[in-house]
């Protein structure tokens, strides 16, 4: 009887969590899309140049007339965004001045493109920045931790695509064991793409995404592991004769484990802007490169959707995050505040 | 226990989700046809009678849509036009079989094929060039057909194409305007083009390669090369993966057509893709732009300085220093082409000569700081580049150093296109043209073209040159036009070129840089215009593997 | 109270040790100072030498001649190193120099007032830190016109946060302390409190933050030049000289891109040094590892 009505009234906090979390989601939003339009209808960058380009000697005026207004370029501001608004409250983005499809196809396409490349450097880079953290920790002083912290610092402090840029003249140029672009052999149907070769093209990409990220993760990881083996229960366990490798794998892990999941979370959006870098270098066809693409030809529609649509991720991964807590450490109520 | 399960899970969690991120399906591609058992090529490595991988970038983003622009560079691959230009750029038909204008110009009547057939099957009549010319007017694209009034098809093979006014140079839109059919034309056209083209879509991967097939229903002679794919790389990419071998054309800059590659020639194609410094005309402070930019410059605006600076550089210098022998010297907008007048090229490189234009026309160093002055105004200027452009930025530097011995004094700057803008009408600037389309003169050279834009930047205006273009653009057909086209660059007494108003200082033709492997036999070569396309593919349906 | 370490007790040696760390925590700082300084001012100088366009000595590999090698148009690439680095360093500073402003404004500001003040600051952070970073930078450098100040203003506008929610948390906790409690008793104006007891507090995590900034700052400037959004003078930024450098790889001129980055990579480690070492002067109870 009792666990049934603690059950229930677990159910309904989460779902009262839920429902705030939805709440704030929908106004953090709509807050984003408003100040993405009105900051870039501000850009003096015209469109309709950056479209015509070198073939301004061929586009009369007449032309360039057509083409402002198949974009709606020649509404004033407020007309354009109340357009642009009622579009989005019947769930249409617009359609992408670059593409010449609907905002909404783009994103999808391209992000799936990109959500393999994200998805594997999130996986490398939370495995293997915990396990250094941890044996850089547990080992601290030694040379492994020397090591360890020389790698992690040193890449901290590195540009991204800096890293990839030497990645790629490392692997593709000069040792040639990674293809030099792209997602996929050039000149294979895509039903014919095996999966290795699938994996060949994402892997250097995926590594150079999350190489950061395993520094910022170990350094943390580090760090708090360190605190623990400070502490006085260890110091008890030590007493009693145990080894490191328990004390790591009893006490140091789950009390780790809080923060590790947190900076997991968190690191989502490090990831979704390296991601931008990362696919220039690459020349992957991500959402990363679409971005770039649309800020440089002035696309508001793809850009203030891409905006929508990465500020949507990074906030489902800080939620994703906030449920877990109560799952990993009992003790934490959900809230509906921000961890700070 | 308790915990360790909450762990245990949320560890099985992310990794069944990352593994679901892996392993899900590739992709996403546009494809058009079920040729689901097509066979072999399991990495585009060499090439064959059966597939080559092209890797001369420029994707067009937007799609295939030829009423937006698709193809007014090089083939239209999925469509053809109604004419088309051979290897020496002379006129030939392609889809039409006769065409002629009329008395006043206004009229164009095109006969055309009766036995042309889309890639669905459909037959292609007039109603579909109406259609086609009539919604390029009206669409914003890249194509400019806003000379057109309405088109009207007569009957199945014939189609009127009425304009506004009579413009010689409107048959460059039925050289560059691929014909789509009417019935299978909306908004997912672009990704799905049906032509009549030597090729069919197979697969576009956005942003990665498109995959073409020849067109079985093609009225033409068949492709013999079954199968092409286009790579959109970075040059820089390219020319790796020709080192690779997965290419088998691979478009490169100047600075990397000095490399080898074995198994490859290097193709060096003639282009009037040319760069020149643009001298604003008027004097300063004489008016202002629409837009409130100040025109004129007083230096630039003595035809002194303009004759001299054409005459101080030494044209082959650049070519052979920056763009690495690639490339000829320009003397004109249309240097190289066949309504180039070839009586407008000076003998460049006598800073002698330039010094004496100078002196004659009152210009001398008083105060001995290696700049000459004219009534106490110093022969300086700024010369501005687009930044990132470093064939431009070598150009500039280039000729400044050039210019000094003689005595003027430029200064150079590198600038985006939006800081340029507003300062292009009263500054040099390095400019980069050259179209088969003698409309780019016109806009270059015609008074009125010039509203504050890049067209006419310099605000050139010149009566007598005014009077020959518009006989040039009235003139009833492009071999007539010629003749006032040429007159309009240098007729013996006036020009703009450098004998006569040196309205620009032009500087070089690049040539265009192909590693093209040595099986494959890519015809002879038009020489190609500026701007982004695949020039090269002109020719496409007749290039052959000459390997076994 | 540890077991891990294994310290003598004894006083003198013990003495000497942490004598020598405050010693080499100075030594640090004076030596990240003078390397960073001397990048800074090195344009001056050294002046325009190198940067000319040598054509007949282009695409050199690094040799005594030209440590860094030169580029396609033979200009030495130490030399547009260091101007591009000093470039960046200083947009760099400025943009963080203004974002700490910011921060430290706004996390004053919500830690003092407290109520819908510190409401409305916290939801703004909030809005920050729910965008991608680089896609926040993209944007607001795009709206503003791209260019040197698109750069420097989308850099300036996106770095408070963190700072001004490490102030924030600073001044909450300084003013929830007991002797703040017993002066604001004792009738001491806000002032008062605010000058002898926040400020101790603060200022040391300011410039902590401050310098820290720096890094970040100068790295996201590299990225936007690298994107082709950032500055784009006649005379290039860090980030232009490693996104050209891109056009070359398969050429095999590796000097173009290599050693340019490991120059910016010492100057992001010298701010971070300097940094930490500040800290460790600054904030004692950081000083112990």
């Amino acid at each position: 009887m009792e666990a049934r009505r603690k059950g229930q009234i677990q159910i309904k906090v989460i779902l009262v969590f839920v429902a705030q979390k939805l709440l704030r989601l929908g106004l953090l939003l709509m807050a984003v899309a408003v100040f993405t339009f009105v900051l870039l209808s501000f850009s003096p960058i015209d469109p309709v140049q950056a479209y015509i380009g070198a073939d301004m000697m061929q586009i009369s005026a007449d032309q360039q007339a057509i083409i402002a207004e198949r974009w709606g370029l020649d509404q004033p501001l407020w007309s354009r965004f109340l357009d642009w608004l009622g579009q989005l409250l019947q769930g249409n983005m617009g359609t992408s001045l670059v593409f010449n499809q609907p905002v909404s196809v783009v994103i999808a396409n391209r992000f799936q493109a990109s959500l393999q490349m994200l998805a594997i450097a999130w996986f490398l880079s939370g495995f293997l920045g915990l396990t250094l953290g941890i044996v850089s920790g547990a080992l601290a002083g030694s040379w492994v931790d020397r090591l360890v912290r020389l790698y992690a610092y040193t890449l901290a402090s590195a540009p991204t695509f800096w890293v990839a840029l030497l990645l790629l003249i490392a692997f593709a140029v000069s040792w040639k064991i990674a293809p030099i672009c792209c997602a996929a052999p050039p000149g294979v149907l895509s039903q014919n793409v095996t999966f290795w070769q699938h994996l060949h093209h994402l892997l250097l990409p995926a590594i150079t995404l999350s190489i950061i990220g395993i520094a910022n993760i170990a350094l943390h990881t580090r760090q708090k592991l360190i605190e623990v083996m400070q502490s006085d229960y260890v110091l008890f366990a030590l007493a009693q004769g145990e080894s490191l490798w328990n004390i790591v794998r009893y006490h140091g892990f789950r009390n780790i484990l809080l923060p590790a999941i947190t900076l997991q979370f968190a690191s989502l959006s490090e990831l979704f802007g390296g991601s931008v870098l990362v696919e220039q270098v690459f020349a992957y066809p991500g959402l990363g490169q679409a971005t770039v693409q649309a800020a440089l030809r002035s696309d508001i529609p793809l850009l203030v959707g891409i905006v929508f649509f990465s500020a949507l991720f990074v906030y489902t991964g800080n939620t994703l995050a906030d449920l877990a807590y109560p799952v990993i450490d009992p003790r934490i109520r959900l809230r509906g505040q921000a961890h700070s | 226990m308790q915990r360790l399960k909450r762990e245990g899970l949320i560890k099985g969690l992310s990794i069944l989700l990352a593994s679901c991120a892996i392993a899900s399906c590739a992709p996403t591609s546009t494809e058009t046809t079920a040729d689901n058992n097509t066979d072999q090529n399991s990495g585009g490595q060499s090439g064959s009678a059966e597939q080559i991988v092209l890797a001369i970038g420029g994707e067009s983003e937007e799609g295939y849509d030829p009423t937006l622009g698709w193809g007014r560079y090089g083939a239209s691959l999925f469509q053809s036009t109604l004419l088309k230009r051979d290897e020496n750029l002379d006129i030939v038909n392609d889809l039409a079989t006769d065409y002629t204008v009329s008395e006043d110009g206004k009229t164009w009547t095109v006969t055309i094929r009766s036995d042309a057939v889309f890639s669905d099957g459909e037959p292609l009549t007039a109603a579909d060039v109406a259609y086609t010319f009539n919604r390029a007017a009206a669409s914003g694209g890249l194509t400019d057909v806003t000379q057109l009034d309405q088109a009207t098809a007569v009957d199945d093979t014939t189609v009127d194409l009425i304009l506004k006014q009579p413009q010689s140079t409107f048959v460059n839109r039925l050289i560059t305007l691929g014909i789509v059919p009417e019935h299978a034309h909306g908004e997912n056209y672009a990704r799905n083009p049906i032509g009549s083209g030597p090729y069919k879509m197979v697969q576009w991967d956005e942003g990665q390669q498109l995959i073409v097939e020849a067109n079985p229903n093609y009225y033409g002679e068949v492709p013999s090369i079954q199968r092409l794919v286009f790579l959109f790389v970075e040059e820089d990419s390219a020319f790796a993966a020709a080192k690779a071998g997965q290419v088998q054309v691979a478009a490169v800059p100047q600075s990397l057509a000095v490399q080898t590659i074995e198994g490859m020639t290097l193709r060096d194609v003639t282009s009037v893709d040319n760069r020149g410094l643009m001298f604003p005309y008027l004097p300063a402070n004489s008016k202002q732009t629409p837009d409130g930019d100040p025109i004129g410059n007083d230096v630039t605006a003595d035809l002194a300085i303009r004759q001299a600076v054409n005459y101080a550089i030494d044209r082959q210098a650049l070519v052979d220093g920056i763009l690495e022998g690639y490339g000829s010297p320009a003397y004109g907008p249309v240097t190289g082409l066949a309504w180039e007048e070839p009586e407008a090229n000076i003998e460049d490189a006598q800073p002698e000569k330039a010094k004496e234009i100078l002196a004659e026309a009152g210009w001398a160093d008083g105060d001995g700081d290696g700049i000459v002055e004219k009534d106490g105004l110093d022969a300086e200027f700024t010369i501005l580049y687009k930044a990132d452009d470093s064939i431009r930025q070598a150009l500039a530097l280039a000729t400044a150093e050039m210019l000094k011995p003689v005595g003027i004094q430029a200064n150079v700057e590198g600038k985006s296109w939006d800081d340029i803008e507003p300062l292009m009408h009263s500054n040099v600037v390095v400019f980069g043209w050259g179209s088969h389309d003698q409309t780019e003169m016109y806009n270059l050279y015609y008074s009125q073209s010039a509203q504050g834009d890049y067209n006419n930047a310099g605000y050139y205006a010149a009566p007598a040159i005014d009077s020959t273009l518009d006989l040039a653009m009235g003139a009833p057909s492009e071999a007539e036009a010629v003749a006032y086209w040429k007159a309009a660059q240098w007729d013996g007494e006036q020009g703009v070129t450098t004998k006569g108003d040196a309205a620009w200082a032009w500087l070089v033709n690049l040539d265009h840089t192909y590693f093209i492997d040595q099986c494959l036999d890519v015809g002879q070569s038009q020489v190609e215009p500026h701007g982004h396309g695949w020039p090269i593919t002109t020719n496409i349906a007749d290039w052959r593997w000459t390997c076994d | 109270m540890t077991l891990t370490a294994n310290k003598p007790s004894i006083s003198g040696q013990r003495k000497r040790q942490q004598d020598n760390k405050r010693q080499q925590t100075l030594v640090a700082i004076v030596l990240g100072t003078v390397f960073l300084l001397a990048i800074i001012l090195s344009p001056l100088v050294l002046g325009e030498s190198g940067l000319n366009t040598v054509l007949t000595q282009r695409n050199q590999p690094p040799s005594w001649a030209h440590l860094f090698g030169t580029d396609w148009l033979g200009r030495d690439m130490l030399m547009r190193s260091l101007h591009g680095l000093s470039l960046s360093l200083r947009v760099g500073l400025l943009a963080a120099s203004v974002s700490a402003l910011i921060g430290t404004g706004l996390g004053l500001a919500a830690g003092t007032f407290g109520g819908w003040v510190d409401a409305v600051i916290i939801w703004i952070v909030d809005v920050f830190f729910s965008l991608p970073h680089l896609v926040l930078l993209i944007l607001i450098a795009f709206a503003v016109g791209g260019g040197t100040q698109g750069v420097i203003i989308a850099v300036a506008l996106t770095h408070w946060t963190s700072l001004a929610r490490v102030i924030r948390a600073e001044v909450l906790q300084v003013n929830s302390a007991d002797y703040v409690q017993l002066a604001h008793r004792l009738g001491k104006s806000s002032l008062w409190i605010a000058r002898h007891h926040m400020v101790p507090h603060v200022v040391p995590q300011l410039i902590v933050g401050l310098i820290l900034l720096f890094p970040h700052a100068i790295l996201h400037e590299a990225a936007l030049s690298f994107i082709g959004i950032g500055l784009s003078p006649h005379l290039p930024a860090i980030g232009i000289i490693l996104a050209e450098s891109m056009r070359h790889l398969s050429t095999g001129y590796w000097w173009l891109g290599v050693m340019p980055g490991v120059l910016l990579l010492l100057c992001v480690k010298a701010f971070d040094w300097l940094g930490e070492n500040l800290r460790s002067l600054l904030d004692p109870k950081t000083s112990q590892g």
